[in-house]
């Protein structure tokens, strides 16, 4: 049996004698049906435009003739209501709107672009499934952070945080709270609640507390050693607390001097302490650096010390050849302030030039 | 159920109002004879919204917030505590010093604002006022975290850092702040030792159920030995519904377990998961929530070292619509 492609198009045209008509179109066995046909709610005051587009396939005729009759059937209802509002100002409007071709003929007549639009539907559909799956691959990457709550929209990121700021008036004035004449109800957001006295006194508070004074005998821990350590002959047992050596956020070792943290905590202005050392310490390296160089200019310019001296150096890299050099050794084991060093490493260094050339 | 700041305990309140003193004396529930001087408006003064409170005792008042069993709502109740305290124009330093599992810069919705904390101080790698958080909906709120969730506290002088810190935010050049909250992580380990070292007083919170009231009970024992005496509890979400099934313990029956005073009572209230999730603090909502209220009710509280005289028990059917409409204009 061959298969009918019927196409039914419903619109409200407003013709009350041409409640239906078809248009049959047939090539190589295969039948296009258009219905262009009207429904309408009978109760309908306003009159509503009911335009469907319905594109079925049908593999049986009978089942085609069915459906027809059953479009058809609330055309007869429909008809005189129609035929009441057809003076209506929106009546004409529609008419003017329903007197353009239908969709199905413009259609055919761009029918040799379907290749076109086939491929055009062919690959948005490729894009959106492509992103939809890049989407998915992204996301499982770093799953639980609130950034990736954010992405998957369980998370509004726009209510995250600071970034729309609400403020709630006057905590002076809530009309949302009222309180009863005879102060034993109270009106919270639009619902009454009864209140009931407290009837806690004072010494039934003292009897309580005297009972924990008994049931727990605590003191604080000031001591905090991990296992394996010995306790301080001068420390309450019951004050020292063992941390075991893998507890997830606790350690009893600290590369960091207590005073220095005190200090620390209690600084105000200025360089952090760790910064500062930390910058002096690049600083002290950096003049190194320097000074280096320019002994190392020194020794070039007297080819016979620098083969006399450095023979070794001769095949090693010139990084390891500044990280060797005997003055950075030495700035790390002293303190001397840097500038002095190098001045007088460079003043030895020309006194024995001016040694070795005469 | 909601906490309700109905009567006074400190005994000069402000009173901007003069109709509220008729209201303070403590026949409160009894039927009261009509007092003249009160006008009909009296009703929605009663509760203490329409003055700033007075604030009690020596400043900086160091709290701390703890519970003993996890989850019953202590970093919610330190975020809405803070910051309702910094709406009633309090300078307010809130310590997150749950060390392992921080949390509380995602419920103000700060999270990533938080570069340095107490370790980088303690470290020398930032200074104190660098790893304070100001948080722009209410400048006078600040937070401070006591460590990054990956790095390790040295827990030797983990409680003499929280002291260090208390003294160092007294001595500030921009004044020391009122209200310096921590809040304290669960259990009674390393980190519980040391968020409560610098405290001296407690806001204990617990939920109406067997296994977190014996906890608090343990802890209101430890805290007491380590010479906190002034304790003051939250009763956290409680189900009006299912203490009238009797499903649940009431607020009164807590109260009779544990022997403290109410500081607040909180209902449970899906706008809570809400807010987390937002990173916005209950008491910022707009239209206030049930549980909202409770927190600025308890925030007010605290500031007047005040506590509960009387507690909602459950909800009441309203009497007639005409009723409600006379509610309605205060009547």
């Amino acid at each position: 049996m061959a298969s009918i492609w019927s196409l039914q198009f419903n619109s409200l045209p407003f013709q009350p004698l041409i409640w239906g008509w078809k248009h049959r179109l047939s090539s190589n066995g295969s039948a296009l049906l258009l219905h262009h046909s009207l429904s309408q709610r009978p109760n309908l005051i306003l009159l509503t435009t009911n335009r469907k587009f319905l594109l079925r396939a049908i593999n049986d005729s009978v089942s085609s003739h069915d459906d027809q009759h059953s479009q058809n059937e609330p055309l007869y209802a429909a008809k005189p209501t129609l035929a009441l509002h057809s003076k209506h100002p929106l009546a004409s409007f529609r008419e003017s709107v329903t007197s353009f071709p239908p969709v199905v003929f413009l259609m055919k007549r761009c029918s040799g672009n379907n290749f076109a639009i086939g491929l055009c539907i062919a690959l948005a559909i490729l894009v959106v499934s492509m992103r939809a799956y890049a989407a998915r691959k992204s996301r499982q990457s770093r799953p639980g952070s609130v950034a990736d709550l954010v992405r998957r929209g369980q998370l509004r990121s726009d209510r995250r945080g600071i970034s729309r700021p609400l403020k709630y008036d006057d905590p002076f004035n809530n009309p949302l709270v009222k309180v009863g004449k005879s102060n034993s109800t109270v009106e919270m957001c639009g619902k009454l609640y009864r209140l009931a006295p407290v009837t806690l006194t004072e010494e039934q508070q003292a009897i309580h507390q005297k009972r924990r004074s008994r049931a727990y005998q605590w003191k604080r821990p000031t001591v905090f050693l991990k296992e394996g350590d010995s306790v301080p002959p001068d420390v309450d047992p019951d004050t020292v607390r063992w941390i075991p050596a893998n507890h997830p956020f606790a350690t009893t070792a600290s590369d960091i001097d207590e005073d220095l943290a005190q200090n620390n905590v209690y600084q105000k202005h200025g360089v952090p302490f760790r910064i500062q050392a930390e910058h002096e310490a690049l600083q002290k390296k950096l003049e190194a650096l320097q000074s280096e160089e320019k002994l190392n200019n020194l020794f070039i310019d007297s080819r016979n010390a620098k083969d006399f001296q450095r023979p070794f150096k001769l095949n090693a890299r010139p990084d390891e050849l500044v990280e060797e050099g005997p003055l950075n050794n030495h700035t790390v084991e002293s303190k001397p302030p840097k500038p002095e060093r190098a001045s007088n490493s460079i003043e030895s260094n020309l006194s024995s030039e001016e040694t070795q050339k005469p | 159920m909601l906490s309700l700041q109905l009567f006074s305990a400190n005994p000069n309140p402000i009173l901007l109002n003069p109709s509220l003193k008729p209201v303070l004396n403590h026949r409160f529930l009894k039927p009261q004879k009509p007092c003249q001087k009160r006008k009909p408006t009296a009703i929605s003064s009663v509760l203490q919204w329409n003055r700033k409170p007075e604030l009690a005792g020596e400043t900086p008042r160091v709290v701390v917030i703890t519970s003993g069993k996890g989850g019953v709502g202590k970093t919610t109740t330190t975020a809405n505590v803070g910051l309702s305290l910094a709406r009633l124009g309090f300078s307010v330093v809130a310590i997150d010093a749950d060390v392992g599992l921080r949390n509380l810069d995602l419920l103000l919705g700060l999270e990533n604002r938080v570069n340095y904390t107490v370790v980088e101080v303690l470290n020398g790698d930032c200074r104190l006022d660098q790893a304070l958080v100001r948080d722009k909906r209410w400048s006078n709120f600040e937070l401070l975290c006591i460590s990054k969730p990956r790095s390790k506290l040295p827990i030797g002088f983990g409680g003499k850092a929280l002291e260090w810190l208390v003294d160092a935010l007294k001595s500030r050049e921009e004044g020391s702040p009122d209200f310096i909250i921590i809040d304290c992580p669960a259990g009674i380990d390393a980190g519980f030792i040391t968020a409560i070292t610098p405290a001296n007083e407690a806001v204990l919170v617990t939920t109406p159920d067997i296994t977190s009231l014996r906890d608090a009970d343990r802890v209101t024992g430890l805290l007491e030995c380590d010479g906190i005496r002034d304790i003051k509890m939250i009763v956290n979400r409680v189900r009006t519904d299912m203490i009238k099934g009797e499903d649940m313990m009431s607020v009164l029956d807590v109260q009779e377990m544990l022997g403290l005073s109410l500081l607040g009572v909180i209902p449970e209230d899906s706008e809570v998961i809400r807010s987390t999730n937002r990173g916005y603090p209950l008491v910022l909502n707009k239209p206030p929530t049930l549980a909202g209220l409770a927190f600025e009710q308890a925030a007010w509280r605290l500031v007047e070292q005040d506590s509960m005289k009387a507690v909602v028990v459950e909800e009441e059917p309203k009497r007639s619509v005409l009723g409600g409409l006379f509610s309605f204009f205060g009547g």
